[in-house]
């Protein structure tokens, strides 16, 4: 009499079927049913058995993409679920936590002052503030700042990488910036504006960066001519979520080199993209810099992507799926956004002691508001300038000192009062609930306003007349 | 409307009265007096005609036409196009990109708009260079390419227009260039006569940036040896007496053969209707580049359902399926309710 094996019908392991349902297919006796409680273990349903009718075939085992997930009868001791390490052992090394290599200050000698162009001036800053990370796309008129680095950074070790689109660049400084190097890009207006859903998610993953937006005439694809119309943008809408980067608006070629220094300072010290914004004659515009007698030759953050065993355990994500983890981020992010505006505030006072108008601008029409100031005070007025170098956070401090004797506020811009509504935010933050008469000289559409037409515009003022 | 004959043009009709604004010698010129040759030809209206754009020179384009334009957002004039071919298939809609815009920013939504054989004619500048911004190095630009942005050259491996169109299963494929007027005019009606997603790179010289880019095949004295003209059904051979040609490799490929050393039977015959586009892929990568004996004309040329005629068929079907759509059962229907 021959005997034939018995073959082994199925048990499944509840805590390890996902209740894809394979298994109902491949079973030509219909003994596989989809479950219907939820397992408490896993949150999954699990498949039922009712092996009544059960030939054990075996299709159930091939068809069942998990390991464990249906197993033939009698195996039930070996699949207990039991915690690998009290298998394996605890890990068999601890990584050390990271620490983080400082950077280090290296003193330059005096050297003569350069004549360069402000796009110019900021690569050359980024490069001695330790950056060897430039990344860009061709567009008028920042070009030249990156095409400055694709020449210089090879000598230095550094790398300049032309991306396919502005969304390809903000997405190769997350990556540089995730491994905790020093990385920028020049961009212009609607390359910006392509940029921002990356910038939300390095200011979500905290990744430092410093972006150099030489804005241009818009909306739109506008034109190459200068315009201060990204400030909105810049202060208030750096893509979605809770997001904030500090702001900083250079006037002259020297501050193109200093901010862009401090600008790597800042996005490291607070592990948040820098924004510097520039109008287009700023970038063009030629002028003495002076470099100054030290250089920055970056270390590693302890939070960076290294590379390293110290490292591994560090993860660059804006994804919380738990809420209340993801409002505690939040609330930390908003923090340091607190952070910023109490310490990072940065502004300009030009001949504001006695200054009875004060005229607000910054960028180039600052530049031109202190040609109009001289003419003005040659005619006896008291004007002042007042110019934000942070424009987020905006330097309402220095501003409430002088505001007292003001009696006129006038903001120069090249906007359509882009600046003007961060001022007043400002001032109503501050509880400064009557402000002085504000009149504008604004321009738009690539045009910035003349010196003329700030001197004409003050001794219009019924205040002079 | 449509009952009335379409007006005789001339090419002075689809000219614009805009200056044009291209750098003095760009090969951008010969294409625009191609195009508004051809269009008198077409028996095509001009307020039914739309050139759509991205950003760059060539982008330039449809301010120089009389007839409808979008000069739109970098790389994305594919996309922009799909929407306004797909909502009024009754327009001719042109794309006129090149290949800074179409193939790096651009990439995505062209070979989207060509997989989905949106009816389309693109017409893609190659000067492998960014000319607006004033010379970076581009897609299609070769390795080693010195540039702006590019100081000790490019490393990129550049892109075959062609190949890559036939990659992304586009149903028309041609190749011409901006020295040969002949050339482009006949092209160019080919691409606009076939329904779905034409695409036609146009070499083009940018004689501020890159000059001589094609010198090497499409210069007078070069180009019999350099060009290889592709005819439907005819063997593939070139040479002032035809007397190179393309023979199989026997691995798949082509290679250039002479024909006195090969017969010619043993030449390939093009056949632009074979729904495989393996013999159109292996002919775009005949040459590596502008410096290796080239075609040009239609690499394929085959039918397929257009996409919007297919949104059109489906439309048809659901609404005899279900009926016309009522905006209010529909509002009404699923999970709303009434609030007493």
């Amino acid at each position: 009499m021959t005997s034939v094996a018995e073959r082994p019908k199925p048990f499944v392991l509840p805590e390890y079927c996902k209740g894809c349902g394979r298994c109902i297919s491949s079973c030509t006796k219909a003994c596989i049913t989809m479950g219907t409680e939820i397992n408490p273990v896993t949150g999954l349903v699990p498949i039922v058995l009712d092996l009544s009718r059960c030939n054990g075939c075996g299709l159930c085992f091939e068809a069942c993409p998990e390991p464990y997930g249906l197993r033939p009868q009698g195996e039930e001791a070996a699949f207990e679920l039991v915690d690998p390490s009290t298998v394996l052992g605890p890990r068999p090394y601890a990584a050390p936590q990271p620490e983080p290599w400082p950077d280090t200050s290296v003193p330059l000698p005096e050297r003569e002052p350069l004549i360069v162009k402000g796009t110019y001036a900021a690569a050359v800053g980024a490069v001695l503030a330790g950056c060897r990370h430039v990344f860009g796309y061709p567009i008028t008129p920042s070009t030249e700042g990156a095409e400055l680095m694709a020449k210089v950074l090879p000598e230095l070790s550094g790398v300049f990488v032309q991306a396919v689109s502005e969304v390809a660049t903000v997405n190769m400084m997350y990556g540089a910036g995730g491994a905790g190097k020093r990385c920028m890009t020049f961009t212009s207006s609607p390359g910006f504006s392509l940029m921002l859903e990356g910038i939300s998610y390095m200011i979500g993953a905290e990744i430092p960066a410093v972006f150099v937006n030489v804005m241009r005439g818009g909306p739109g694809l506008g034109n190459i001519g200068p315009e201060q119309a990204d400030i909105k943008l810049v202060c208030r809408g750096l893509g979605h979520g809770n997001t904030h980067a500090i702001v900083l608006a250079p006037a002259t070629p020297q501050e193109m080199l200093d901010i862009a220094m401090l600008s790597f300072e800042l996005a490291f010290k607070y592990r948040n993209p820098v924004v510097i914004v520039g109008d287009g004659y700023l970038g063009q515009m030629t002028g003495k810099v002076r470099l100054p007698r030290q250089m920055t030759e970056p270390g590693i953050p302890e939070w960076a992507v290294f590379g390293d065993r110290s490292h591994r355990g560090n993860l660059m994500c804006s994804l919380d799926l738990s809420e209340v983890g993801l409002e505690q981020h939040n609330v930390r992010l908003n923090e340091k956004y607190a952070q910023m505006t109490a310490e990072e505030q940065r502004a300009d006072l030009y001949r504001c002691d006695d200054a009875e108008i004060l005229i607000v601008a910054c960028n180039t029409p600052a530049q031109l508001a202190k040609g109009a100031i001289k003419e003005l005070q040659d005619k006896g007025l008291k004007v002042g300038l007042f110019r934000p170098i942070t424009l987020w956070p905006f330097p309402i401090e220095a501003l409430l000192t002088v505001l007292d004797r003001v009696e006129r506020l006038v903001i120069v811009e090249a906007s359509s009062g882009q600046l003007e509504d961060e001022l007043r935010l400002a001032l109503s933050h501050a509880e400064v609930h009557a402000p002085p008469p504000m009149s504008h000289v604004r321009r738009m559409g690539g045009i910035l306003p003349s010196q003329d037409e700030i001197v004409e515009h003050v001794l219009g003022l019924e205040e002079v007349r | 409307m449509t009952d009335l004959a379409v007006p005789v043009t001339t090419r002075k009709d689809w000219a614009s009265d805009q200056e044009v604004r291209w750098c003095p010698g760009c090969g951008d010129y010969s294409i625009l007096s191609a195009v508004q040759l051809l269009l008198p030809e077409l028996g095509i209206r001009r307020e039914n005609t739309v050139f759509v754009s991205g950003i760059g020179c060539a982008a330039r384009f449809p301010y120089y036409m009389n007839t409808y334009g979008m000069h739109s957002i970098h790389g994305r004039a594919p996309a922009i196009a799909t929407g306004l071919a797909v909502s009024r298939p009754d327009l001719d809609v042109w794309v006129v990109t090149g290949d800074g815009d179409s193939l790096s920013i651009g990439g995505n939504h062209l070979v989207h708009a060509l997989r989905r054989n949106v009816n389309l004619t693109i017409l893609m500048f190659n000067n492998q260079i960014y000319g607006l911004t004033k010379g970076q190095y581009s897609p299609t630009s070769e390795v080693g390419k010195i540039t702006k942005s590019t100081p000790f050259g490019s490393l990129d491996a550049p892109f075959n227009p062609v190949s890559l169109a036939l990659g992304a299963e586009a149903t028309f494929v041609a190749r011409t260039h901006d020295l040969d007027r002949k050339h482009m005019v006949e092209t160019f009606r080919r691409a606009h006569d076939h329904r779905g997603a034409s695409f036609v790179e146009v070499y083009q010289n940018c004689n501020v940036f890159n000059d001589g880019a094609f010198e090497a095949i499409n210069g007078k004295e070069n180009r019999a040896d350099m060009l290889i003209p592709l005819e439907h059904g005819q063997p593939i051979r070139f040479g002032a007496d035809g007397e190179h040609g393309v023979a199989s490799d026997g691995h798949g490929g082509l290679r250039l053969v002479e024909v006195a050393d090969v017969g010619e039977d043993a030449l390939v015959i093009h056949d632009e209707r074979q729904v495989n586009p393996s013999l159109a892929f292996a002919l775009s990568r005949l040459a590596t580049g502008p410096h290796e004996p080239t075609p040009i004309g239609v690499f394929r040329a085959v039918e397929r359902p257009d996409y919007g005629s297919l949104v059109d068929q489906q439309l048809l079907e659901a609404q005899n399926r279900q009926g016309v759509g009522d905006l209010a059962s529909l509002l009404r229907s699923g999970a709303t309710w009434n609030y007493d």
